[in-house]
């Protein structure tokens, strides 16, 4: 009882605060930029996402075989070099990872692709490891006393009982990376990042209002579109039996 | 047919897991491998099907060597059932009855009449489970689908590893006997691993006893019970393996070997079926629920009298003579 009054009462605060917030940002006109500058917005929109759309499928795509290579019986031992490695991009601060990319790769977009590509390689990784091994053994031993194959065991067994742990995964390393490509406009990369900046340095509420509102809806329709996927991709079976396990 | 031939394990170090482990499982035979925890009746079983790798020997499985064969295609032809059930919680329960049947190709009419069977079979309605999940089910429900699993593609061999071992007393009594009643009607060689003296008894055509990897005696539960081999069957089975030995037998095996006595009408007894187990008849005695019972057969015929006296007289001959039966 005393739970739900108080999630009650933060709900209610929450979005007082939300209505409150725009309720300044429109009576003080702060999306003016967004209006009159409607091409420079898409554009810096544009660029936005393409960022963190190229950084975040390419660490998909070698994230999710590198976890799936390091839980193979014969390369286990692999995990632990790996795993470090993917942790070393994660333990040095966004920005450095940025200058370091700048360094070798110049100014521009193709620098902050390669630097949030580093920095969203361990969330992935990390998930789909610990989706895998969460896998209970009792099951992969019926499949290999079954006469499975060790890739219909990964794609009927593992894959399908991992789902949920590697999309959760991609879905963190997206949105975190919504935010820090706004620092890509640091080593010129454009993106949201440019008004944002330019509102800092301007102490112009307007331009940071512009840039930083959208950065953060973008975010939420994203987290919001991943958990929809989750529903889609995840086993049915699995997402009752969790469900059921909840209530 | 299983026959195991010089079979050892040995791991890495030297520590011998099986140790020159020779035994024979015949067609259609229902064998038990028994021991204490640690002396490699699960490795032995794994041994089969190739989930542990043989150091030493061989392993024969209907005239080939289990370690010339296609791992692949040797599991596919045989049954597979543990002890926690191990159903794929993101398939149906039809999907996961289904999947050695599916991956050997049946057509989708072939496996449907086959789900249908092995549902009936196992006491579970097809259609009422075919679209549920694993978790929807109790553990007991969940065991009966296992078995049902195993069963799919119908193998010869079932190797079972304390399939019923993490159920309640009562669910696994129930499921024994269900199993029983499945086998008289599917008639597999079946290995089943348990730690239960009183299951081995009670399910095996044979039982082998284990200890450190070493067989310790392989032989028809009654000889196990009534004559072990050593000092360590006898303490494994029990001091009151005479008793154990009493769920081996029926009424109507006693009132082959010993001559009732004769029935009047004016003595007040209790009637007992012919079907029932000695133990439940001795029970009865000795309660006081009855001095004698009235043997019954299928025909409601009063055969004669039962007491205490004709049990003992019945299981002296049986543990002197012990006939292979």
């Amino acid at each position: 009882m005393m739970n739900k009054r108080i999630s009650q009462i933060v709900k209610i605060a929450f979005w007082i605060i939300v209505i409150a917030f725009f309720a300044w940002t429109f009576a003080n006109d702060l999306f003016r930029p967004i209006v009159e500058e409607f091409r420079t917005f898409t554009n810096l929109l544009i660029q936005h996402i393409t960022i963190v759309l190229i950084s975040g499928l390419l660490a998909i795509f070698l994230s999710i075989p590198l976890g799936i290579f390091v839980t193979r019986e014969k390369f286990r031992k692999s995990e632990f070099w790996i795993v470090n490695i993917a942790n070393l991009g994660q333990t040095i601060p966004s920005l450095a990872v940025l200058a370091l990319a700048m360094g070798f790769l110049g100014i521009g977009i193709k620098a902050a692709i390669v630097a949030l590509f580093i920095y969203s390689l361990l969330p992935i990784l990390q998930n789909t490891i610990a989706g895998i091994q969460s896998v209970d053994e009792n099951m992969k031993d019926a499949a290999r006393g079954m006469g499975l194959t060790p890739a219909q065991i990964l794609w009927q067994i593992e894959l399908p009982n991992a789902a949920s742990s590697i999309i959760a995964g991609i879905r963190t390393a997206i949105v975190i990376n919504i935010g820090t490509a706004a620092l890509a406009y640091l080593i010129g990369g454009g993106g949201l990042g440019a008004w944002i900046f330019t509102g800092i340095r301007l102490f112009d509420n307007s331009f940071l209002i512009s840039g930083a509102v959208p950065v953060t809806l973008l975010a939420i329709l994203i987290d919001y579109l991943f958990r929809l996927m989750q529903k889609l991709l995840v086993p049915k079976g699995l997402r009752l039996a969790e469900e059921a396990q909840k209530s | 047919m299983i026959e195991f031939k010089n079979v050892s394990k040995v791991y890495n170090g030297g520590v011998k897991a099986i140790d020159n482990v020779n035994f024979k499982v015949e067609n259609g035979e229902f064998v038990i491998l028994i021991g204490p925890s640690g002396c490699g009746k699960t490795t032995l079983l794994r041994m089969v099907n190739q989930l542990e790798d043989i150091s030493e020997g061989d392993i024969i499985l209907n005239n080939t060597s289990v370690k010339q064969s296609n791992k692949i295609e040797m599991r596919r032809k045989i049954g597979y059932v543990i002890q926690s059930n191990g159903l794929f919680p993101n398939m149906t329960i039809e999907k996961n009855v289904m999947i050695v049947p599916d991956l050997l190709g049946w057509d989708r009419k072939k496996q449907q009449d086959r789900f249908n069977y092995l549902m009936e079979l196992i006491g579970l309605h097809p259609d009422e489970y075919r679209k549920r999940y694993p978790h929807e089910l109790s553990g007991g429900q969940q065991q009966r689908v296992g078995v049902a699993r195993a069963l799919a593609a119908d193998p010869p061999v079932m190797l079972m590893d304390e399939p019923f071992g993490a159920l309640d007393p009562i669910i696994r009594t129930k499921l024994q006997e269900e199993f029983l009643q499945i086998q008289k009607e599917v008639n597999k060689t079946i290995l089943f691993v348990s730690h239960d003296i009183d299951e081995a008894v009670k399910m095996g055509d044979k039982v082998a006893l284990l200890r450190g990897g070493k067989m310790m005696q392989y032989d028809y539960p009654s000889e196990i019970l009534h004559h072990p081999a050593n000092d360590f069957v006898s303490e494994f089975v029990g001091q009151d393996r005479v008793l154990k030995s009493t769920s081996l037998y029926s009424v109507k095996d006693l009132v082959d070997e010993v001559s009732l006595d004769s029935y009047h009408e004016a003595d007040s007894a209790q009637p007992v079926n012919e079907d029932t187990s000695l133990r439940i008849v001795i029970s009865k005695l000795l309660n006081q629920e009855a001095d004698q019972l009235v043997v019954e057969d299928k025909q409601g015929n009063k055969k004669g009298k039962l007491t205490l006296e004709l049990v003992e007289k019945f299981l002296h001959k049986e543990v002197k003579e012990t006939p292979n039966r």
